[in-house]
């Protein structure tokens, strides 16, 4: 009876004070995120200390010891600007289409009437099942026959236009009021002019998730870009980092790869920093563009 | 209407909301202009290679030379080849060890962290989300050095506390556990932002009754919380699903598969069909595993939705 009494917080069943469960709570956050963060700040430090060190006290910290010859052999060894390049024009151009024409095509399935829109539709949301892995095998020949092995074309064109992003812009853009769409149309404002002038200001914080989601997709992007290239000229950053890993993997375990292992510490870093950046600027944007994915 | 029936309903709805539009007045061409991109590229990059690897699974081509149609041989190989099963068996492994953790433990401490407001929360989400926007690659390679068996971290604790060095990523024993560990770090923050949303969508006077019955909190994370999350559940252990049946990735940059065979998933098999030029073969595996994927989901979703 008494427990209808009492607060929510402090019912019988707990013995402990309230004050002490708040305390372990702050305490079991806070190691969880030590826990997340750990191989990421592990990287880091490393990055900045001599490989021997690395190897001999892999937990060690001694600022004194830090210097950026790990960074440097990196830069001189490793092709890593060229591929920060080769990512940075497929984020571009990639990111591009599909900021274009994605939210255009939700677009046309919000906002217009047509034959067979219904199962157009519908067959838009059917390929948002088919898994990549289905299409890798055929795109390479595909590719192969077309020349496009080891171009940007090959790694730019395929899914710039992805079914995700033309369904979730038709839900974001359904939500533009009618009376704003005929508001311009009374004006004399065309379909594109409407688009750009009515639309894409209402919608501007969809675009800004849809933007940031393709951002980390496409910069992170590793199953087709590591079938699709295989030469050191067009390889994006995530590629060069995973012929890197897997070389490692061969080479561990050997104390004459000391050097190696602080290179590619600095590598890996090189490659993460931007991410990390990017994410804790966007980060509303971003969590709301996963959060819309996971309506679907 | 089975292939709708793995899209949330939530979808279905907006897909019928599309039908009565009260204005026609726009004309039609401009709606088939709009859209045409999509289906042009997905025409060309999407049906096309689709309709060739069907074909390519009934062939046993290599890559050049002439094109021998061999029937179902390539299924049937599959089929009865231990190491496709294996992969299969490896990629079982994987989900045991991944999802069903990952899920339960997402929204126990959505749960948790909703309804106490305790300090650092916000911070949590960030941080915990942060590896999943990290390069995998990268990020698995610190992984290497983290668990190599001479010089890695792990070992060097194991140390201090005078136990043997494990072979991490060297053991045919560890190697799987390894990766999940990856996985787990990689993608925990995905799952956890998925269940706060949902958990945040609990109406609280909810709980407010669950408390007035004198409800303890086990009881209400179970009879309350998790049933109010089925839906964000099943979408995230579909999602899952199908990611850890398409994995392969993880394992290539890790382990390569190895040691033996020990973490060559079934995406792994499947690309080592592609480096062995054996596309045919490597097409029939990609639609096995798509019906298998299929297979899966729908059960998966039936399941988690069977009081809908």
């Amino acid at each position: 009876m008494a427990v209808q009494t009492m607060p929510v917080s402090s019912r019988p069943e707990t013995s402990v004070p309230v004050r002490t469960r708040r305390g372990i709570g702050v305490l079991l956050i806070l190691a969880t995120m030590a826990v997340f963060l750990f191989p990421m700040w592990w990287m880091v430090i490393n990055s900045l200390r001599p490989g021997a060190s690395i190897l001999n006290d892999p937990l060690g910290f001694d600022p004194r010891d830090f210097s950026l010859n790990n960074w440097r052999g990196m830069l001189a060894n490793i092709p890593i600007i060229q591929a920060l390049g080769n990512t940075a024009v497929v984020v571009v151009l990639k990111g591009a289409l599909t900021m274009i024409f994605c939210p255009l095509a939700g677009y046309g399935f919000a906002k217009f009437d047509f034959p067979l829109k219904k199962q157009l539709f519908t067959f838009v949301l059917i390929t948002l099942m088919l898994p990549t892995l289905v299409l890798i095998i055929p795109l390479l020949v595909q590719m192969g026959e077309l020349g496009w092995i080891n171009t940007f074309k090959a790694l730019v064109l395929p899914g710039a236009i992805d079914a995700f992003s033309v369904f979730w812009m038709r839900q974001v853009i359904s939500e533009v009021p009618d009376e704003l769409l005929d508001a311009a149309k009374i004006d004399g404002a065309g379909i594109l002019r409407t688009f750009y002038s009515v639309v894409v200001p209402v919608i501007r914080p969809g675009l800004a998730a849809l933007a940031v989601l393709s951002l980390f997709n496409i910069y992170n992007d590793l199953v087709w870009p590591i079938v699709a290239i295989n030469d050191e000229r067009h390889q994006t950053l995530a590629v060069l980092l995973a012929s890197l890993a897997t070389n490692v993997t061969g080479a561990q375990t050997s104390a004459s790869s000391a050097d190696l292992w602080g290179q590619l510490l600095a590598a890996s870093t090189f490659a993460t920093i931007p991410t990390v950046i990017i994410f804790i600027v966007l980060q509303r944007h971003f969590i709301r563009g996963l959060l819309a994915g996971s309506t679907r | 209407m089975t292939s709708t029936s793995v899209v949330d309903p939530a979808v279905e709805r907006a897909a019928g909301s599309v039908l009565p539009n009260r204005r026609p007045s726009r004309r039609g061409w401009v709606g088939y202009a709009l859209i045409a991109p999509f289906f042009i590229l997905f025409a060309a990059f999407g049906a096309y290679p689709l309709i060739f690897a069907i074909q390519l699974s009934f062939t046993d081509w290599r890559g050049s030379g002439s094109v021998n149609w061999i029937g179902l041989s390539n299924y049937t190989y599959l089929l009865t080849n231990l190491e496709f099963w294996g992969s299969l068996a490896n990629s079982g492994v994987m989900w045991l060890l991944i999802v069903p953790i990952q899920t339960i433990a997402a929204v126990a401490v959505a749960a948790l962290l909703s309804r106490s407001n305790l300090r650092f929360t916000k911070v949590l989400r960030t941080v915990v989300i942060l590896p999943y926007v990290t390069p995998m690659a990268a990020m698995a390679q610190a992984f290497i050095l983290l668990f190599d068996t001479n010089f890695g971290v792990t070992n060097y604790l194991l140390g201090f506390l005078g136990m043997e060095p494990i072979g991490w990523l060297t053991t045919t024993f560890w190697s799987k556990p390894t990766i999940a560990l990856f996985v787990l770090w990689k993608t925990s923050g995905f799952a956890l932002i998925i269940m706060l949303a949902a958990v945040q969508q609990i109406p609280g006077e909810v709980y407010e009754a669950a408390a007035i019955d004198g409800a303890n909190r086990v009881r209400t994370f179970f009879l309350i919380t998790v049933p109010l999350v089925r839906r964000s559940v099943a979408f995230f252990v579909v999602v899952s699903t199908l990611g850890i049946s398409q994995m392969f990735l993880e394992p290539y940059v890790l382990t390569k598969g190895g040691p033996y065979t020990s973490s060559k998933t079934s995406g792994l098999y499947l690309y080592d069909h592609i480096g062995a030029s054996d596309l045919g073969t490597g097409a029939a595996n990609s639609f096995l595993l798509v019906i298998l994927v299929l297979i899966l989901s729908l059960a998966a979703t039936k399941l988690l939705r069977s009081e809908d």
